[in-house]
C-alpha cells in the first residue's frame, strides 16, 4: 500500500496584490510522478517554491501542503531540504566556483542515507565521472543538467522536484535525461515536473496536472486525456 | 646593498598590511560588504593586546596574538548574526556600507571614551628588537616571523577554502546564496562564520602591527587605508592578490622613505593611484 506523499490543499500565494495561485489542490502518492504542465506565469514555478520553502516571506500564502501528513507551508528550504525535498532548479543553478563533483557534494550535506552515493550517481551519469574534477558551468547543458539532478538525488530526497529540465537542451539530450529520470523513478523516487513539453511530459508521468492563470484547468491520469482536452486547459480556448 | 635591505624590509612590511587586507577581502569575497569598521576592529584588537599584557607584564605580548583572535571571531559572529545579515538581506549594497560606517564612528568614540587619545604601544621586549646579519645585511627576527606567520595564514585560509567541506560550502553559497538554502545551508550561519574568521585575521594584524608602530583609537582609518589599498591593489576578491599587494605597498612605502622620509606613505598611495590607473582590476584581477 502506498501512502500519500505530498498533498496540497486549496493552495492560494499572493506577490503583494498580485495572485499567483487560486486555491491549488492535488495529491501525489509515494512512487508516482506528477507532470505539472502550462504556460509561462500559470503558476508552476510558484507552486514548487511554496513546496521546496523558497517563497521569501514578502509573499502572502494560504492553505496547506503537507508532506508524509507533516504541514510544511512557510518552513524554510533549508529545514525542508533535510526533511527530505529536493530541487532541481529551472536553469540548473550550479555553482560556478566549485568542480563537477564539488557541486555534487553539496547534495550529500543533508546526511540523509539511503540509494543514491556518489558512486551510484556516476552510474547513472557515466560522463560526469570523467568531468568530475572540472569547473561544472564548463560542461555541455545537458551536463550540467545532469549535474543538477545528481547533485538533488545526493540528498537522497524522498520527494523530487523537477523545474523544466529539458528547457534549451537538444532532443538527443532530452530523451537521454528523461531515460535517467525512468531509472531514478524505478528506485521509487516520488517526482514532481514541471514541463512545457507537454508530450514529453504526459509520457514520463501517471499523472498530470495543467495549471492556467493559477488555477488548475485539467487533473487526472496521465494518459486520461487527448491532445484536444489538454490543448484546451492549457491555453483555455 | 642599502637598497637591497630597504626592499627586503619593505616586503618584511608588506607581508603585515597583507594581513591587514585578508579580513577585507575574505568579507568582500564572500558576502559582497566592505565592512567599513574593518579598520576599527584592527585597532581594537590592539587594546585588547595592550590590556592583556598590563594585565600580565610578564608575558611576552606576543602571545597575547592568539587569545585576542578567538575573542574577535566570538565579536565578528555575533556583529554579523546581529547586525549585517539584516542589512545583507535588504539587497542594496549601500545599507551594510551605511551600517558599517556608523558602526566605525560608534567604536572609534566609544575607544576615545575608555582608553583616552594618547598614542600606545606593545612592547613585545628583546624578540621585537632582535635581528640577524645575513650577507652583510641586518633583517629583524621580528618582522621576518611576520612574514612566515603571515604567508602560514594565507595559505591556511586557501586550503580551508578550497579543500575542506565548510570551504566548499562558503564558495557555495558566495555562488548562488538562495540556491545553498536547498542543500540545507543556513546562508546566514556561512556569513557568521566568514566574518568571525575575517575580524580573527583582522586582530592578529591588529595585534602584529601594534608591536611595530603605536596606535590611538584614531587609527583606525589609516589601517582601513591601507587594507583597502593592499584589497584593490591584488584585484577584489583574491587573496594571493591581497598578499603580493600588501608586500609592494611595503616596499612603496620604505623605498618612499628612503627617498623622502617626510613622505613614506605617499609613495605608498601614489603607487596605488597608478595601480588603479594602468590596471583597474588589480594585479591578480581578471581584466573586464
Amino acid at each position: 500500500m502506498m501512502g500519500r506523499l505530498l498533498e496540497m490543499d486549496s493552495l492560494q500565494v499572493w506577490y503583494g496584490d498580485l495572485q499567483a495561485l487560486y486555491g491549488v489542490t492535488l495529491q501525489l502518492d509515494e512512487g508516482r510522478v506528477l507532470a505539472l504542465i502550462g504556460a509561462n506565469g500559470a503558476g508552476k514555478s510558484t507552486l514548487l517554491s511554496a513546496v521546496c520553502g523558497l517563497l521569501e516571506g514578502e509573499e502572502r500564502t494560504r492553505g496547506a501542503i503537507r508532506l508524509a501528513g507533516a504541514e510544511v507551508l512557510g518552513r524554510p528550504a533549508e529545514a525542508l531540504a533535510h526533511e527530505g525535498v529536493a530541487l532541481v532548479p529551472e536553469g540548473r543553478m550550479l555553482f560556478p566556483s566549485l568542480s563537477v563533483e564539488e557541486n555534487l557534494r553539496m547534495g550529500m550535506l543533508t546526511r540523509r542515507a539511503g540509494h543514491w552515493t556518489l558512486a551510484r550517481v556516476y552510474e547513472l551519469f557515466p560522463v560526469l565521472q570523467e568531468f568530475r574534477e572540472r569547473p561544472a558551468t564548463s560542461l555541455s547543458g545537458g551536463q550540467q543538467q545532469m549535474v543538477s539532478i545528481g547533485r538533488a538525488l545526493l540528498s537522497n530526497p524522498r520527494l523530487l522536484l523537477c523545474d523544466e529540465i529539458s528547457l534549451g537542451l537538444a532532443p538527443v539530450i532530452v530523451r537521454q535525461i528523461y531515460q535517467s529520470l525512468e531509472q531514478v523513478r524505478a528506485q521509487g523516487m516520488s517526482i514532481v515536473l514541471v514541463e512545457q513539453d507537454v508530450q514529453r511530459a504526459c509520457q514520463a508521468a501517471d499523472h498530470v496536472c495543467c495549471l492556467l492563470k493559477g488555477r488548475v484547468t485539467l487533473q487526472g491520469a496521465a494518459d486520461a486525456f487527448d491532445h484536444a482536452q489538454i490543448a484546451q486547459a492549457y491555453f483555455g480556448h | 646593498m642599502d637598497w637591497i635591505e630597504t626592499i627586503i624590509n619593505g616586503v618584511l612590511l608588506g607581508a603585515l598590511y597583507g594581513l591587514l587586507g585578508l579580513g577585507l577581502a575574505l568579507v568582500f569575497g564572500v558576502m559582497r560588504v566592505v565592512n567599513l569598521a574593518h579598520g576599527e576592529f584592527i585597532v581594537m584588537a590592539a587594546y585588547a593586546g595592550a590590556l592583556l599584557a598590563a594585565l600580565m607584564p610578564g608575558v611576552n605580548p606576543l602571545l597575547w596574538v592568539l587569545p585576542v583572535a578567538v575573542l574577535a571571531f566570538g565579536a565578528g559572529y555575533v556583529l554579523q548574526a546581529v547586525l549585517v545579515n539584516r542589512t545583507v538581506k535588504s539587497g542594496d549594497p549601500l545599507t551594510p556600507l551605511l551600517l558599517t560606517f556608523g558602526l566605525a564612528v560608534v567604536l572609534r568614540n566609544l575607544m576615545v571614551e575608555v582608553f583616552g587619545t594618547d598614542p600606545r604601544a606593545l612592547d613585545g621586549g628583546a624578540f621585537t628588537r632582535a635581528g640577524v646579519d645575513f650577507l652583510g645585511l641586518r633583517i629583524g627576527l621580528f618582522p621576518l616571523a611576520v612574514l612566515v606567520l603571515a604567508a602560514v595564514m594565507f595559505a591556511a585560509l586557501q586550503w580551508l577554502l578550497a579543500r575542506t567541506e565548510w570551504g566548499r560550502i562558503v564558495r557555495a553559497t558566495s555562488d548562488n546564496a538562495r540556491v545553498v538554502r536547498l542543500m540545507g545551508v543556513r546562508p546566514n550561519r556561512v556569513y557568521n562564520t566568514v566574518m568571525g574568521l575575517a575580524l580573527a585575521f583582522a586582530a592578529v594584524a591588529g595585534v602584529l602591527l601594534a608591536l611595530r608602530s603605536s596606535f590611538t583609537p584614531y587609527s583606525g582609518v589609516e589601517r582601513l587605508l591601507i587594507a583597502f589599498e593592499v584589497v584593490i591593489l591584488g584585484g577584489l576578491g583574491s587573496f594571493w592578490g591581497a598578499f603580493a599587494g600588501g608586500i609592494a605597498l611595503g616596499v612603496a612605502q620604505l623605498v618612499g622613505q628612503k627617498l623622502d622620509s617626510n613622505a613614506a606613505a605617499l609613495y605608498a598611495h601614489l603607487l596605488f593611484f597608478v595601480v588603479l590607473v594602468i590596471r583597474p582590476t588589480g594585479l591578480a584581477g581578471r581584466s573586464s
